[in-house]
């Protein structure tokens, strides 16, 4: 039984779904060059898996000007059959998408909210409005969008052909992969026969079955529950509020947790928590489900069952995020349950990671010692969320009496006290992963930064999302406040030895000094470099401060070699 | 973590707590307790002191 499980865990299989579904993009495959010619073809980088985490590098990549090969076993985004997967975006993704170019089609088909409710039995026990809460509310994008996975990742394809460099191939399947001091080689598997590609650098976005792990021998760390879920993906006559609802003990689900959710098209998600150990190919029968949604709405409530699919806890992490050649992302690196949306918001700023490294490293601006920095960072936010994950799972299915006692007394003093209401876990939002062992990072920075507005010097409105893509890849140096000759002089020196942008941002009454200026009237773009008063900050292209400061001495050249993976020399000034 | 004493006056904390479990069930005393550790932990907050109570508490003594 929890084999079944483990091939429909939330991820490409889905074996027991049920509904009718959605219509998905189909996308033509052509015959590949390799194939006709007899000769592997060579390519820098080999995207495989075109899931949102692939696709977000291959985007990410085109953006950057840097060509790469994306190999996919399918010819469609979603899962075969007609999954939903994913529907929660946090604001750091939604960022990245800004970035990319697709955050205006996810704003108008997604669902934004802010609201979140807990409720035990009849009655809430806890409630939050991130809108209200400092982390988010200085981003130009929400705390949360709420699409489907595969209305992304179409919107990603688009955006892919639009931007050329990446060269998508559908229906490519890879069967066998080595590496050595010279190259990876990948066999891959396509309707019109087998060819080999060779490769400097290879993504593995394959999802949590991925075979890259087999074939490296990469060591996995794993866990696996008893608890068992049933996701419903419903249209109904009901119309609920945009407001995510947890139950940890629901009354019309013989008390235990259920999870209710708006995405786009008025679909909602209905997540059901089901007996522990109990059988898929039961619980997601369309029967069963829909006895379970009338409990829930009543008989009256008209409902059109979109996809159905049941899944198990299971938590895994590579110990590695690289092994030579190949770059673990997304499921492919680990898998947790999905309470807080860590799963595919993590896939996300994996691939944003990696991305403007790589670029960097392909264009010459940084050194390859600084995709290592790419395992030490987003294998410590993929730790991170696993530990968090695993806290929300055990809180919800207690594995014995007194862990249950525990939960018991705590949503009893929560309906009391405000203090217990924090104990209440039903999930924890995914964040923007900090850094703090980054060999690219100072300890001042390793820190998300949100992409806040300013005002150019003609008044009008940028963003740092703007200033990111006017530094095309490179790092971006903010000087806040006046600064001295001497200062500027240094800046622009700098500027000369290394790929390095730099811009001086100024309050409402400074006068500018240096060559590029803005200004920050409400310091804003301040907060968000997680500074004060007389400052710099060092921005790297993923919108993580790399460091920061307060004048711009030897600090600020040194942090920048170790953002570009590189020690740096100052010429001489005359 | 305090090992020395800190009550104000112990034995009438002791009363308290023997009387809070009077006429309860069983089940009843062990959500007493749990609650109140619970509310007692949040007096408590430093992260650190509450590490070094609960490996305290586990070390039984032979």
């Amino acid at each position: 039984m929890a084999e079944s499980y483990a091939e429909t865990a939330y991820s490409r299989g889905c074996e027991f779904t049920q509904g009718s579904g959605y219509a998905l993009p189909e996308y033509p495959f052509r015959e590949p060059p390799e194939i006709a010619s007899g000769q592997p073809g060579h390519h820098e980088i080999v995207i495989v898996g075109g899931g949102i985490t692939g696709l977000t590098m291959a985007c990410a990549l085109a953006q950057y000007g840097i060509g790469a090969v994306l190999l996919d076993e399918d010819n469609t985004v979603g899962a075969k059959g007609a999954s939903s997967r994913g529907i929660c975006y946090t604001q750091k993704s939604l960022e990245i998408f800004q970035r990319l170019g697709i955050y205006e089609r996810i704003a108008a088909k997604g669902i934004q909210w802010s609201v979140g409710r807990t409720f035990a039995g009849e009655d809430e026990v806890y409630s939050f409005d991130l809108r209200q809460q400092g982390a988010f509310n200085l981003s130009t994008q929400p705390p949360f969008i709420n699409i489907q996975q595969f209305y992304i990742e179409a919107y990603l394809v688009e955006r892919i052909y639009e931007l050329g460099n990446v060269d998508l191939r559908w229906r490519n399947r890879v069967t066998a992969f080595e590496q050595n001091n010279e190259c990876a080689t990948l066999t891959v598997s396509t309707p019109a026969g087998d060819y080999q590609l060779r490769a400097d650098h290879v993504i593995d976005a394959t999802g949590c079955h991925s075979p890259f792990r087999q074939w490296l021998g990469a060591a996995v760390t794993a866990r696996k529950g008893d608890d068992r879920w049933c996701i419903a993906d419903v249209r109904f006559s009901k119309h609920p509020p945009v407001e995510r609802h947890t139950w940890i003990e629901a009354p019309f689900n013989d008390n235990r947790a259920v999870w209710q959710h708006l995405m786009g098209d008025n679909v909602w998600r209905i997540d059901y928590q089901m007996a522990p150990d109990s059988d898929p190919a039961e619980v997601s029968r369309a029967e069963v489900v829909r006895e379970r949604l009338v409990r829930q709405f009543g008989a009256d409530c008209e409902v059109e069952i979109v996809w159905v699919g049941p899944y198990a806890y299971r938590s895994e992490c590579v110990e590695r995020m690289r092994h030579g050649r190949v770059f673990f992302m997304g499921d492919a690196a680990k898998v947790v349950s999905p309470f807080g949306a860590r799963g595919g918001n993590t896939g996300i700023s994996d691939a944003d990671n990696l991305a403007w490294k790589l670029a960097a490293v392909m264009k010459g601006r940084a050194a390859p010692g600084l995709l290592e920095s790419y395992h030490e960072e987003r294998h410590e936010a993929a730790q991170q969320n696993v530990k968090v994950t695993a806290r929300t799972a055990r809180f919800l299915r207690p594995a014995t009496a007194v862990e249950k006692l525990f939960r018991t007394a705590t949503l009893s003093l929560a309906r009391q006290y405000v203090f217990a209401r924090q104990l209440v876990n039903t999930g924890r939002m995914a964040i923007a992963n900090p850094y703090t062992r980054s060999s690219a990072c100072e300890p001042t920075g390793g820190l998300s930064v949100q992409n806040v507005a300013f005002e150019w010097p003609d008044g009008s409105r940028g963003t740092v999302n703007d200033l990111l893509r006017w530094a095309d890849g490179r790092l971006l140096v903010l000087v806040f406040g006046s600064a001295s000759a001497a200062a500027l002089q240094r800046l622009a020196g700098l500027g000369a030895i290394a790929p390095v942008r730099a811009v001086q941002v100024l309050g409402a009454d400074d006068s500018p000094g240096a060559a590029e200026w803005i200004r920050d009237p409400k310091d804003h773009l301040q907060g968000a470099c997680h500074v004060f008063g007389h400052a710099w900050a060092l921005l790297r292209p993923d919108s993580y401060v790399a460091a920061t400061g307060e004048s711009v001495d030897a600090t600020l050249v040194h942090a920048v070699g170790r953002a570009l993976g590189t020690a740096l020399e100052e010429e001489e000034t005359a | 973590m305090k090992t020395q004493l800190n009550f104000q006056d112990a034995d009438a904390f002791y009363e308290q707590l023997l009387d809070a479990h009077q006429d309860l069930s069983a089940e009843q005393s062990e959500l007493l307790n749990a609650r109140l550790v619970l509310i007692l932990a949040n007096q408590v907050g430093d992260a650190k002191v509450l590490k070094e109570c609960v490996a305290a508490a586990r070390q039984f003594p032979g």
